[in-house]
């Protein structure tokens, strides 16, 4: 409410987020996975002492650094660009509260690409075990950004005693902390067969390749194994009235109310088993039949997967973006009672700043882009043009005063923040919403 | 794992004096699939029978709580969408399943008459290919009335009127469909009993022959790969190195499905009022989208002859040229086989722009 607001037509900010976010993810999981499948197969080639392997593993590393240094960092910077447009309360409090944590994260993350280029550039210069010990060494760097990364976004669905005692650390080692690492762990490894079956496909001598692509596939071991388990353990972590969205999501799928989360779930069920399916009757019965264009498809069944279950990750602490402590509007929980008493607008200052004008619906359009448009857009995703329809103020009004935070009854309560500001605040929300149909067609 | 091989040896043994399968053991072992650059169609005869399963096991459970009687129908859909555990997932898969197994099988029916599979000695397998995308678009016809919305009533009214155009036929075979003069509750009736009993027996008698046939002849490969010296043409096993294959298809195909069930789950529209006029903008579901806008262009009268007799009558020679073209394009002419292919493509256009124009207008 202090911040300029960035309005993204049609997909809104969120999914600008998003879709940076879930290609990162995508990458920086690989970054992870992939060190540790470089260790492992280079250390295999010595064992076997096969040259042919070596020389594959070689190769898999130049693509390796290009993917995860070139695109990882890009779209990790493009991340911390789009959360401080579309959510600049929301990055403010986490650099505010994680200082410590983000400096550590930054120490091990130039440590990863310190010897992610000396394990490059180090082929055929040092020893083997020299080699060898940097491959290892990059993967703990790479460990250890993760273990850092993962308290921070654990936090923001359950914040642990951070909300009492305010201490990073209480923030970090959460409820959720341990089995989201373990979950990313064993996803990593399987993302890391993914993109080395692109790479093993492309080998030309069909003995190596078939042993190098049945190699790959059995990366996808430890998720098909021990996922299943992990992910009971993080569900029976989250806050009990996001597992009862879930549920009331999954009922009321048919008739399509609450179900989005529920549907996020669901895909990333279907995606997640089609992966370990695909895995099985593919690379591992058929290496042979496993081409690259079937490599690059079973890639992108997996960067969906990863973009289903990011997306139901978000979604789980939804109305929030820190659990129970910061709406997704970038609200305060604390703060709802003041704002409703003293009014929105008068404490948001940027917001009336660049309001000269005053009147009843540009007051209304300016408590919808700060309330509202952190998850709604005009006339695009989950437009307000078609969730208003011909609702006039009066019922506007009802609903903005059913989604009080004292109404036990509020259908809406785990899925959208109460409206914070005045009465006469939210007849002027009504009129611009009442209005949108109308004066927008 | 549980037996050694002896006793293995020994229950195979015992299934095989029973059953006698090692010819078909045989046959399926020795099976290869031609490998070349159009390899890639020959999946969708196998997504086809994949989406044809979803359906017979989406549609018994269906049939567990749907009632096919008049002041039920609608209710029983909404009962299965709203009230059974997980029973919008199931009938959104019957939907969405019935939509794509259709797709596939006219991708498949296209597959096959562009790379020629339907000459000699493939006729009948052609023939047959023909009447199971017929029962197809039979199932899809029958089914859409079943949930008894306004929709789905308008758009069979419509779909009947314009079948008993047919000459000769047509009245008397709307007639029998409807039960009467009007859609009721003999036309509901009629309709369920085709979709679930008449259609699945001669679908399945007819698929068994389609594939025994294709199993005799194998499996057909273009022009192109037929004139490749012997040496040089290059073949993989059927079992397993394609069916692994087929199975990450099916495994595709299943995930598609399952998205669009989730994302977009079947909805139902208002009760069916037969008293009430039709809605504005009714049209039958896509796949007789491109036929229904083909007979909107035609003026009420065609010389002495009705329009819409006139349009039927076209389609109808159009098609049974299309279905007998095993016939006319033997191979010996090369003209004709130019003529087949041009008016393959003509048929594919037609439908894509037809089907493209009706759903915008």
């Amino acid at each position: 409410m202090n911040y300029p607001i960035w309005i993204v037509p049609q997909i809104g900010g969120p999914w600008v987020i998003g879709i940076i976010a879930i290609i990162h993810i995508f990458l920086s999981h690989f970054a992870v996975g992939g060190g540790a499948f470089l260790a492992v197969a280079e250390w295999l080639a010595y064992k076997r002492n096969d040259s042919r392997l070596y020389d594959y593993v070689k190769s898999h590393s130049r693509f390796f650094i290009l993917v995860t240094t070139v695109a990882g960092a890009s779209t990790g910077v493009a991340i911390w660009f789009s959360i401080s447009l579309v959510s600049p309360d929301g990055t403010a409090s986490l650099i505010q509260s994680f200082t410590l944590a983000w400096a550590l994260e930054y120490l091990f993350f130039v440590g990863e690409l310190a010897t992610a280029f000396a394990y490059y550039y180090s082929w055929d210069k040092i020893s083997k075990e020299n080699h060898l010990l940097l491959a290892k060494w990059y993967f703990a760097m790479s460990v250890m950004t993760l273990a850092v990364i993962n308290g921070i976004l654990t936090f923001m669905l359950t914040p642990g005693r951070w909300v009492e005692t305010r201490y990073w650390l209480d923030g970090v080692l959460n409820e959720t902390y341990l089995p989201s690492l373990v979950i990313r762990l064993l996803i990593m490894f399987a993302i890391a067969g993914m993109y080395a079956l692109v790479t093993a496909t492309r080998i030309k001598d069909e003995e190596l390749r078939v042993y190098v692509v049945k190699f790959c596939a059995k990366w996808l071991l430890p998720v098909f194994f021990l996922g299943p388990i992990a992910s009971f353990w993080y569900l029976s972590q989250v806050p009990q009235v996001t597992l009862e969205t879930i549920f009331t999501g999954i009922q009321s799928s048919g008739v399509g109310n609450f179900s989005v989360l529920a549907r996020a779930l669901y895909l990333s069920l279907v995606f997640s088993g089609t992966i370990i399916v695909f895995a099985y009757f593919g690379p591992y019965l058929n290496p042979k039949g496993f081409t690259f264009k079937i490599a690059l498809l079973f890639m992108l069944c997996g960067f969906i997967a990863t973009g289903s279950t990011e997306w139901m990750r978000e979604m789980l602490r939804k109305p929030y973006v820190v659990y129970n402590y910061m709406y997704s509007n970038g609200i305060r929980k604390s703060q709802v009672e003041e704002l409703r008493e003293k009014g929105f607008l008068t404490q948001a200052k940027w917001a009336n700043a660049t309001n000269p004008v005053k009147t009843d619906t540009t007051c209304g359009e300016k408590l919808f882009q700060y309330q509202c448009m952190a998850c709604h857009t005009v006339d695009g995703y989950r437009s307000m043009k078609r969730l208003i329809g011909e609702r006039d103020e009066d019922s506007i009004v009802s609903f903005l005063k059913m989604m009080d935070p004292k109404n036990k009854e509020n259908p809406y309560k785990g899925i959208m923040p109460p409206f914070a500001g005045t009465e006469n605040e939210a007849k002027m929300l009504a009129k611009y919403l009442a209005g949108i149909n109308k004066t927008n067609n | 794992m549980f037996f050694g091989k002896r006793e293995k040896r020994k229950l195979l043994y015992w299934f095989e004096r029973r059953l006698h399968a090692s010819p078909l053991i045989e046959l399926a072992l020795h099976k290869k699939v031609p490998v070349h650059k159009h390899s890639v169609w020959y999946y969708f005869g196998g997504i086809s029978m994949l989406l044809l399963m979803v359906q017979f096991v989406t549609g018994i459970l269906l049939m567990v709580y749907y009632v096919p009687e008049l002041g039920s129908a609608h209710a029983s859909i909404l009962k299965i969408n709203s009230s059974i555990e997980f029973g919008w997932f199931i009938r959104s898969l019957h939907s969405w399943g019935a939509n794509l197994m259709i797709l596939a099988v006219f991708v498949h029916f296209f597959s096959t008459y562009f790379m020629k599979a339907y000459r000699k000695p493939r006729e009948l397998t052609w023939l047959s290919g023909v009447l199971l995308l017929v029962l197809c678009l039979g199932f899809g016809f029958t089914g859409y009335l079943l949930p008894w919305d306004e929709v789905s009533f308008f758009a069979t009214k419509i779909g009947l009127d314009i079948s008993s155009k047919t000459p000769f036929i047509g009245e008397l075979v709307a007639l029998m469909l409807r039960g009467g003069h009007n859609i009721g509750q003999a036309t509901l009736s009629r309709f369920f009993a085709i979709h679930v009993a008449v259609l699945p027996v001669m679908l399945m008698g007819l698929l068994s022959l389609h594939l025994a046939i294709v199993q005799a002849h194998g499996m057909s490969a273009p022009k192109e790969f037929n004139e490749t010296p012997e040496d040089k043409k290059e073949y993989e096993p059927f079992f397993p190195d394609f069916f692994l294959k087929d199975i990450l298809v099916w495994i595709l195909a299943g995930n598609l499905l399952f998205v669009l069930t989730m994302l977009c789950p079947w909805g139902i529209g208002p009760e069916a009022d037969p008293f009430a006029p039709a809605p504005i903008g009714i049209k039958p579901e896509w796949y007789f989208l491109a036929m229904f806008q083909f007979l909107k262009l035609i003026p009420p009268m065609v010389g002495p002859m009705e329009g819409e007799l006139f349009g039927v009558l076209l389609m109808g020679v159009y098609a049974l040229a299309l279905a007998l073209v095993p016939l006319w394009d033997t191979g010996e002419s090369e003209a004709r086989s130019k003529l087949a292919t041009a008016l393959g493509v003509v048929t594919l256009l037609f439908m894509v722009i037809f089907s493209a124009w009706g759903a915008m207008s």
